[in-house]
């Protein structure tokens, strides 16, 4: 007898609908073969399969068993598929049969099994409940109960969280499975536990001030000072003070989790912004994804968030260089044998680099030991297009202790994070009411305006124009580092709620030029 | 880069002053476009190869001053203050001579090769009494003398206790040139050789031109930047003002041309 189970497979971000098509002959050698470019991992879904049914106290056919994974030429990997075999092999063979009120063809079954026919927990189940929301308004997804609760937020499909093989079966012979209630997307607006809050941070003031305006506008922000001067503790802050995610940002970022695995039980969503700082030993796959069945990079993990990149220069070059696509275009594409697969990367850059390779130039009380080749060679390891897409600049220069404690507690520079926040939050909200007739674009913040957008939407009174021209003239700044001014002086307007680009927002915005 | 050997120099009447030396050189070569009027009045200004804020300050100071009087500025074309110096002299508009410390048909690379042309293409010259030699330990020295040669004054911008620039502020005393040395703070071991040659007497010690301040607006952002360069999160602190503020007004500033920025740090234009 032959069954069809429907199944998905994720290529990248897409899901594909797969049929599994068991079937269970009446004559033959027994056997057991799987077809349809499955990987080892599904290859080796024959001994789980067969062990969790035994063990399941159900029946495991002695006869020759066919599994076909349809479409036959996309490859398939993955252990998901273990849970549709199983199924189809019970039916296949009249152990069970099918309800009334369950239709095969709307019915999608995905997860791994134990060997003990328990389900153990198995990535991209959002993906495949977003894909039957799709499909239509009577369809069902039965998926382990352990990762069930990734689909929580989908409405329009009936999820039913599985446990065991048996309890699967017992579903199909009569003892319902209570489905899944579907809840709305919570918003976030506890406090997040920080690990650093900016009133913890000693001086810095102008970092700090450059770190609200990144939040507030999504700039990309270069700090660049000698070692221990609070530039990691300044961006491990930043988590803190950016704005929560929307319900549609939270689902797409879910999404990319949910593809990789990293999202922990019981997490229905990710629902603060992704901070990502990987290590400067990173390989070119693992920044923007990678692997035969290409798998989201860090720029895809921090989409819509931070990524962080802690001694920059110390990034293997073709590492860097490969962060110029995903920054101009909010994307990164991959192309591997197993196909070509897109994943959003639209990310706030914050990178931190030390003066020289020793980290004290300009020290005011160490001396710097590098020579003056050295030093051209550190800085020519960054850039110049991936510098071009760096908004913010700003020194963070050593902070002697002694002075620092004499400035007590009214400092009029003293921000906490929630303050900030509270500021970032609604510098966002003018944008997002600015740019609501641009989400097609996927246009939400002001670091992400094109030159037209720039003309469109900031404008300027005539003595800002003319203090801008004034200091295009004097540091012979680039077209492009033109633009990049008037968007972050259109942030610091933000900032202060002010509609027009007046001189001071124009003067403040000078102070973070380009100055490496 | 092309050289040509510099036939008979010392027939050139402006290069009388290098016979001074007990060992003048045998041969000259040079590369740029030849003008002996070049070698007329000549000031060398040397230092270390480390060099720090103060003294690429120094330099800025020292010699747009010396080119608006006419002078040529000689130097070493080692990196640090010898460079800094040549560079600084093409970028305001003034003629310099590069005395290398290896042979003139050494390739030059990178930021060295640049700056080179720079060089001659504003008229200056590179300068080398050898057509094939390495660089070596002992290269530089003999450099050191033709620099205190060409030169009628010799200036030390920044050195260290042990600085190459002090053979040749030796040498210059020796030849009987006028040596002059910039001051910095005795905390600072990058000035402790000029100090030295200050403390010692051998060097008179160099103010430059006690310029005025014309006028200086009434603010207190100013005022506090007259006693010491500072950047705008310490200025900020000073002056319990927002950051944002205090750094739209340095911008400003900067702008009317009333203060300068080096390396994250501001100070009054012309008050040093």
């Amino acid at each position: 007898m032959l069954i069809k189970i429907r199944s998905i497979a994720n290529v990248g971000l897409e899901t594909v609908p797969v049929d599994v098509e068991v079937d269970v002959a009446s004559s033959g050698f027994p056997g057991f073969t799987i077809v349809g470019l499955a990987s080892k991992a599904i290859e080796e879904a024959r001994e789980r399969v067969k062990t969790a049914i035994v063990n399941s106290k159900l029946d495991f056919p002695p006869k020759k068993i066919t599994v076909n994974l349809a479409p036959a030429d996309l490859p398939k990997d993955g252990s998901a598929y273990d849970l549709p075999i199983a199924l189809g092999i019970l039916l296949a063979s009249g152990q069970v049969g099918i309800p009334e009120n369950l239709d095969l063809t709307k019915a999608f079954f995905y997860g791994e099994l134990s060997l003990d026919g328990s389900l153990r927990p198995t990535r991209g189940i959002l993906l495949l409940a977003l894909f039957a929301q799709k499909i239509g308004p009577d369809t069902k997804i039965f998926v382990p109960e352990l990762s069930a609760s990734e689909a929580v937020v989908v409405t329009g499909t009936k999820i039913f969280p599985v446990s065991t093989l048996s309890q699967l079966a017992g579903h199909l012979l009569g003892r319902e499975i209570a489905p899944l209630k579907a809840r709305s997307i919570p918003t976030d607006d506890e406090d997040i536990l920080m690990e650093s809050n900016l009133s913890e941070i000693a001086g810095q003031e102008q970092a700090k001030r450059a770190l609200i305006i990144a939040a507030a506008g999504g700039h990309n922000l270069l700090m660049w000072g000698p070692p221990g001067t609070g530039k990691t503790m300044l961006s491990r802050a930043l988590p803190g003070i950016l704005p929560p995610l929307n319900p549609a940002e939270a689902l797409e970022v879910t999404r990319i989790y949910s593809v990789s695995g990293l999202l922990n039980t019981g997490q229905p969503l990710v629902l603060r912004r992704p901070f990502r700082a990987p290590h400067h030993g990173i390989s070119n796959a693992g920044m923007i994804g990678g692997g035969s069945n290409p798998l989201p990079g860090e720029v895809s993990l921090a989409h819509l968030g931070v990524l962080f990149l802690d001694e920059m220069p110390e990034f293997p070059r073709t590492v860097l260089e490969s962060l110029r696509q995903p920054m101009e275009d909010g994307t990164v594409e991959i192309v591997r044998v197993a196909g070509h697969v897109k994943y959003p990367a639209s990310f706030t850059m914050i990178a931190a680099i030390n003066p020289c390779p020793c980290g004290y130039l300009g020290h005011p009380k160490r001396e710097c030991k590098c020579s003056d080749k050295q030093i051209a060679k550190y800085r020519h390891r960054i850039s110049g297009p991936i510098l071009d897409r760096v908004d913010l600049f700003v020194p963070v220069s050593a902070v002697e202790s002694e002075k620092l404690s004499l400035t007590g507690n009214k400092e009029v520079n003293r921000i906490s994070s929630k303050e900030a926040k509270k500021q970032v939050i609604k510098a966002r909200n003018i944008q997002s009411k600015r740019f609501k007739n641009e989400e097609k674009r996927s246009l939400y913040t002001n670091s992400q305006m094109k030159n037209s957008d720039v003309k469109k939407y900031c404008f300027l009174t005539p003595e800002a124009e003319n203090l801008l021209k004034l200091a295009a003239d004097r540091f012979d700044f680039s077209a492009r580092s033109y633009f990049r001014l008037i968007k972050v002086a259109r942030t610091i307007a933000d900032l202060e709620s002010t509609e027009k680009i007046l001189p001071v927002h124009m003067a403040e915005a000078l102070q973070y030029k380009q100055i490496i | 880069m092309l050289y040509k050997k510099l036939d008979n120099w010392q027939k050139i009447p402006e290069l009388q002053k290098l016979l001074d030396l007990s060992t003048p050189p045998r041969q000259l070569y040079y590369s740029g476009n030849l003008n002996p009027e070049i070698f007329k009045d000549c000031v060398a200004v040397v230092g270390s190869r480390k060099m720090t804020d103060y003294g690429s300050r120094v330099v800025e100071k020292i010699i747009p001053a010396l080119i608006s009087s006419g002078k040529t500025v000689v130097s070493g074309f080692m990196y640090g203050v010898d460079q800094y110096a040549h560079r600084i002299c093409t970028e305001s508009g003034g003629q310099t001579i590069a005395v290398l410390g290896w042979g003139i048909n050494t390739i030059l690379t990178g930021e060295d090769f640049k700056l080179a042309k720079k060089i001659i293409s504003s008229g200056g010259l590179l300068l080398s009494e050898w057509e094939t030699m390495k660089a070596s330990h002992w290269t530089f020295p003999s450099r050191n003398r033709i620099v205190a040669a060409l030169s009628s004054e010799v200036i030390v911008a920044e050195a260290a206790e042990k600085s190459g620039s002090l053979i040749t502020a030796a040498m210059a005393c020796k030849l009987k040139r006028k040596l002059w040395a910039v001051p910095g703070p005795i905390t600072s071991r990058t000035s402790k050789g000029t100090n030295q040659l200050i403390a010692k007497g051998v060097a008179k010690i160099w103010l430059g031109e006690s310029s005025q301040i014309s006028f200086l607006p009434d603010d207190p952002l100013v005022q506090i930047l007259l006693n010491e360069a500072l950047t705008t999160d310490e200025i900020a602190r000073k002056l319990q003002m927002p950051v944002s503020e205090a750094g739209a007004k340095l911008s400003l500033l900067l702008l009317s041309g009333q203060i300068m920025e080096k390396g994250g740090k501001y100070f009054i234009a012309d008050a040093n």
